[in-house]
């Protein structure tokens, strides 16, 4: 999964419009709940099953986009 | 009124004692199997080593079973249990520990730092030793818990012994907890919930299942732990199991066996659930996994109503029916009263609060919920809302009233209205605040998050700040906090 496939995500689940590779999806409103949200659809679009750790560590479709390059 | 009760008060020590010599196991902890003789010796060890008497002994909580030890070795010594969240700020810790005049804290996990103030004792490595219960009475303290209030400071509730254990035997019925079973420890320890966990199966002897698995927010990984450990029983949070319900009607690769087949009882509660997903739930092949949703308040002790989701029902979820040991009132303006042996003490230290919310009527003590519910034509309650401006975040209560105290506090603030608004499908806090006469704008929403996460735990922290010009406010002058959220919210939503 690519960073705009990420970006993707984040607009659903945050129902937000303006996100970039560089938006923080915790500073935005998301939480942990949220967060699984995120997990389902990277799991769902890409096969790999991050964890709430790694998308802390994680928090912007850039970062995250990186991450799941690494698990794929 | 009804107000015949069934109602079983054994308490809950006894209980757990019963099954110490089964040869049963009381926790797996990372398939760490630990019997209910072991977990017996850890309680007296800690019991022991409080000594008779120990009054509100505060624990800094951990996802451990040695918080479970510390809870029944604080009970079987006769004193209260208190959790302390140990990510909250030092500040709120503090405050809690005043408000629960707490002289001793236990610490459940290596590494933990103990706050200033009480004694702090280590539980994970307590020596053994053998200890004689305390004799204690029904109407003693067994939990001091704590709930959002208006004036900014931690609201303590204080629980009795009685009420504990006439909800643990009801919800045993309810769950109907075999020996068998396994249940998932899933709900933070640091609230009230995880007794619903707790309690019921360990009175049972069943066993209860601690996983890290089980945290990781990722539902594949949570559900074949579930499968993988062969949980029987979960309790979620209902915005979690919204979130659970999502996933599965997403994942049309999981759709022909979505759930684990050990699992028999999902009980979800903590707040309205929703009907859409509910609709979802039934159209998955659920493998006849019974769905309970329950209800109930900190001050009436874990959960008072529950509903079996057997069919579509269509329009608000129903929270059933009260339990065998609760008594109900609804009031001629819609309101929720509940009666019995499962009522708080009160709020300690805070007479007023305590006679406004705890009322005698000719039947006896009531506690007013708050919460307007109306009368189903086959006898179940269903929630229609709020008489306060009492608002629910992830499933935890929060009064307005309490964030706009924090948030006032900031000496770059002038005013100040928070309320609930609807994002993704669920409740967050949104703030309007109106900067002080020379304050900055710029950085200011920035600076009160500061503050705020210095200061308070992060369900009162808003999702949403947002700078404007002025409130709105009501004929009356009163602060009008659905005008100014009406007024602003395109802006709130950037």
């Amino acid at each position: 999964m690519n960073v705009d496939g990420v970006i993707a995500i984040f607009r659903r689940v945050l129902e937000i419009e303006e996100i970039n590779a560089d938006s923080d999806f915790f500073e935005l409103g998301g939480d942990s709940l949220l967060a699984t949200r995120v997990l389902s659809g990277v799991a769902r679009g890409s096969g790999v099953e991050l964890t709430f750790d790694d998308f802390l560590l994680s928090p912007t479709p850039g970062a995250l986009a990186k991450r799941i390059g690494a698990g794929e | 009124m009804t107000v015949t009760t069934t109602v079983d008060t054994g308490d809950l020590v006894e209980a757990l004692a019963g099954h110490r010599h089964t040869g049963g196991t009381a926790i797996i902890h990372n398939g760490h199997p630990i019997g209910h003789a072991e977990l017996a010796e850890r309680i007296d060890a800690i019991a022991a080593t409080l000594g008779p008497d120990p009054g509100t002994v505060a624990v800094l909580t951990s996802r451990t079973p040695a918080t479970v030890a510390a809870l029944f070795g604080i009970l079987t010594a006769g004193g209260a249990y208190c959790p302390i969240d140990p990510a909250y700020p030092p500040e709120r810790q503090a405050a809690m520990l005043a408000a629960a005049g707490c002289r001793t804290i236990l610490l459940t996990a290596q590494g933990q730092r103990a706050p200033d103030g009480p004694r702090a004792i280590d539980v994970t490595d307590t020596p053994t030793a053998p200890v004689t219960p305390a004799a204690t009475g029904p109407d003693d303290p067994a939990y001091v818990l704590f709930t959002s209030g208006s004036t900014g400071a931690p609201k303590p509730v204080l629980t009795p012994r009685m009420a504990i254990a006439a909800t643990t035997a009801s919800l045993r019925d309810l769950f109907a907890i075999t020996p068998a079973d396994r249940v998932l420890q899933f709900a933070s320890l640091s609230w009230d919930t995880c007794f619903e966990e707790i309690l019921p199966t360990l009175t049972a002897g069943a066993t209860l299942v601690f996983d890290d698995e089980a945290h990781t927010g990722s539902f594949p990984r949570l559900l074949r732990m579930i499968a993988a450990r062969g949980i029987t029983v979960a309790d979620l949070p209902t915005a979690y199991w919204h979130e659970l319900v999502h996933h599965l009607a997403d994942h049309p690769a999981h759709t022909e066996d979505p759930l684990p087949p050990s699992l028999r009882l999902l009980i979800i509660g903590g707040e309205a659930a929703n009907p859409a997903r509910l609709t979802d739930w039934h159209a998955l092949p659920t493998g006849g996994v019974r769905l309970l949703n329950t209800y109930g308040c900190t001050e009436t002790t874990l959960i008072t109503h529950a509903a079996e989701l057997t069919t579509e029902t269509g329009g608000p979820v129903p929270i059933g029916r009260a339990l065998p040991h609760v008594v109900e009132h609804v009031t001629a303006e819609g309101e929720l009263l509940i009666g019995g042996p499962a009522l708080a003490l009160g709020y300690p230290g805070l007479p007023e609060a305590t006679t406004e919310r705890f009322t005698t009527l000719p039947a006896g003590r009531f506690f007013r919920t708050g919460d307007r519910v109306e009368r189903r034509p086959d006898g179940q309650l269903r929630h229609l809302g709020r008489l306060d401006a009492e608002l629910k975040i992830r499933g935890i209560r929060v009064d307005p009233a309490e964030v706009e105290a924090h948030i006032g506090a900031h000496p770059d603030v002038a005013a100040v209205a928070v309320t609930g608004a609807t994002a993704a499908g669920r409740t967050v806090l949104a703030a309007y605040v109106v900067p002080a006469a020379r304050a900055a704008r710029d950085g200011l929403p920035a600076a009160i998050r500061a503050h705020l996460h210095a200061t308070v735990p992060g369900h009162l922290v808003p999702g949403r700040l947002t700078v404007v010009e002025e409130l709105a406010h009501t004929a009356s002058g009163k602060v009008d906090r659905a005008a100014t959220h009406r007024r602003y919210e395109r802006e709130a939503r950037r």
